[in-house]
């Protein structure tokens, strides 16, 4: 074979995902980084974003709060505050937080707020958009 | 001597707090597995953020020491996080905790000293006592503790170290060694020690990936500087979690003997008042049979 690639999903509460695959994509924090079988060692940081695999020939794919990703060994480990499956995404939540953060970012940007207070609503934003986007990826 | 119905009640009450006690020693029981189940189930990240700590760090070499997060703090006051419990009922653990803190302070003489509180406990003795509390750590609730509430913690505490006013920062919770042994003690956390961040990988893990020239040939994204600096608060975070957990799961083995003991010293109690009470039922009834025998006598 040439060669297989473990990839592994942790994050603080448990081991979110951890299979056999033949590639992964992951959001990497200067650009999406491909990893294939034999792939060099590597230690990288990433974004919030979609990882995607492929496994058994299918494409799925995971969201991933940032983090970080270390490739070793033939496994490729995403170390991550989250990493959600799908299925797993609340889409009701999501919204939500969707809705909270545009509320957010309006009223901060009408009376010049806090920068940081800003930078923590466009990240949730994000994240509310990411996870909605990987909840697309269920019905694949 | 009590009366007969005296002892009946007080049988029946104390048999009601043994069954209270008992149903508290059951909660504390499945509490503690847990919070046991939680903190295995955060050993693989920890272990792998300090494992890529480890390994930047030998990229690093001397450059680590350099980073303020390394640094004596500028000030000259220390901040202590003391972790306590909400509620009581669970043994020596608070006390256990006071003690550790108050030798720790014996030690330290005239070192001023700043608190950020977790656990209503460690509050009240701190501010019974006329301590300041600079914070009270109460959102969310203990129990209810979750990565994100850790990490909020650790990012105040290192800003407040960052703020200057400190030298260094302590934790001060339960260390969790088995269901049996559950040891307050006092940790450092800020500054981080260089040498045990290159050394912790060597002790945690995997000979071959701290092993000579593993180092060279990792590709690094971005560069291993900035890498790093992203690495060390989410490690920061986890040794706060971590503290956390181990508390928590203290806090709950020390409940439960607490409230075993209760329930069988509630038992021995029951027993020894049912005895009393039998003997005494028995008197009168010999009282009586007595009191019989002599009327009919009588009547004689």
């Amino acid at each position: 074979m040439a060669g297989s690639l473990t990839l592994r999903v942790i994050t603080p509460e448990r081991i979110a995902f951890d299979q056999t695959v033949e590639a992964v994509r992951l959001p990497g924090a200067d650009g999406q980084l491909g990893i294939l079988p034999r792939h060099a060692n590597m230690i990288a940081a990433l974004d919030v974003g979609l990882m995607r695999y492929r496994a058994g020939g299918k494409e799925a794919a995971l969201f991933v709060s940032g983090g970080f990703c270390e490739v070793r060994d033939s496994t490729v480990r995403v170390v991550t505050e989250a990493g959600e499956r799908p299925a797993e995404i609340d889409e009701e939540r999501a919204r939500e937080a969707e809705r909270r953060a545009r509320e957010r970012l309006s009223q901060g940007r009408a009376q010049t707020g806090e920068p940081l207070d800003i930078l923590r609503a466009e990240a949730a934003l994000r994240r509310a958009l990411m996870r909605l986007r990987a909840r697309e990826f269920r019905s694949e | 001597m009590a009366s007969i119905r005296e002892l009946r009640s007080r049988i029946k009450s104390v048999g009601s707090i043994r069954q209270i006690t008992r149903a508290m020693e059951m909660v504390a029981t499945t509490k503690l597995r847990r919070f046991q189940e939680r903190a295995v189930a955060s050993r693989p990240y920890s272990q792998e953020i300090s494992g890529m700590v480890t390994r930047l760090a030998s990229m690093l070499g001397d450059d680590v020491g350099d980073r303020p997060l390394f640094k004596k703090g500028a000030g000259e006051r220390t901040l202590i996080l003391l972790v306590t419990s909400d509620r009581g009922l669970c043994g020596a653990y608070n006390s256990n905790v006071f003690k550790v803190l108050e030798t720790w302070l014996l030690e330290h003489p005239g070192k001023p000293v700043d608190t950020f509180v977790y656990g209503r406990k460690g509050y009240q003795y701190l501010t019974r006592r006329g301590r300041q509390v600079e914070r009270f750590l109460v959102e969310p609730p203990l129990e209810q503790t979750d990565y994100r509430a850790a990490a909020r913690a650790a990012r105040e505490l290192t800003n407040a170290f960052l703020s200057g006013k400190y030298s260094e920062v302590v934790v001060l919770y339960t260390a969790f060694e088995s269901v049996v042994r559950y040891v307050p003690k006092v940790v450092p956390f800020l500054p981080i020690e260089a040498a045990a961040v290159q050394a912790g990988g060597a002790k945690a893990g995997d000979p071959k990936a701290s092993g000579p020239g593993a180092s060279g040939d990792v590709l690094l994204e971005p560069d291993a500087g900035t890498l790093f600096d992203r690495l060390v608060p989410r490690y920061l975070e986890t040794r706060i979690y971590n503290a956390l957990l181990e508390s928590l799961t203290s806090e709950y083995a020390s409940r439960r003997v607490s409230m075993k003991n209760a329930t069988d010293a509630a038992k021995t109690m029951q027993n020894a008042l049912k005895r009393v009470y039998n003997r005494k039922r028995q008197e009168n009834i010999t009282k009586e049979l007595l009191d019989i025998v002599g009327g009919s006598e009588a009547l004689r």
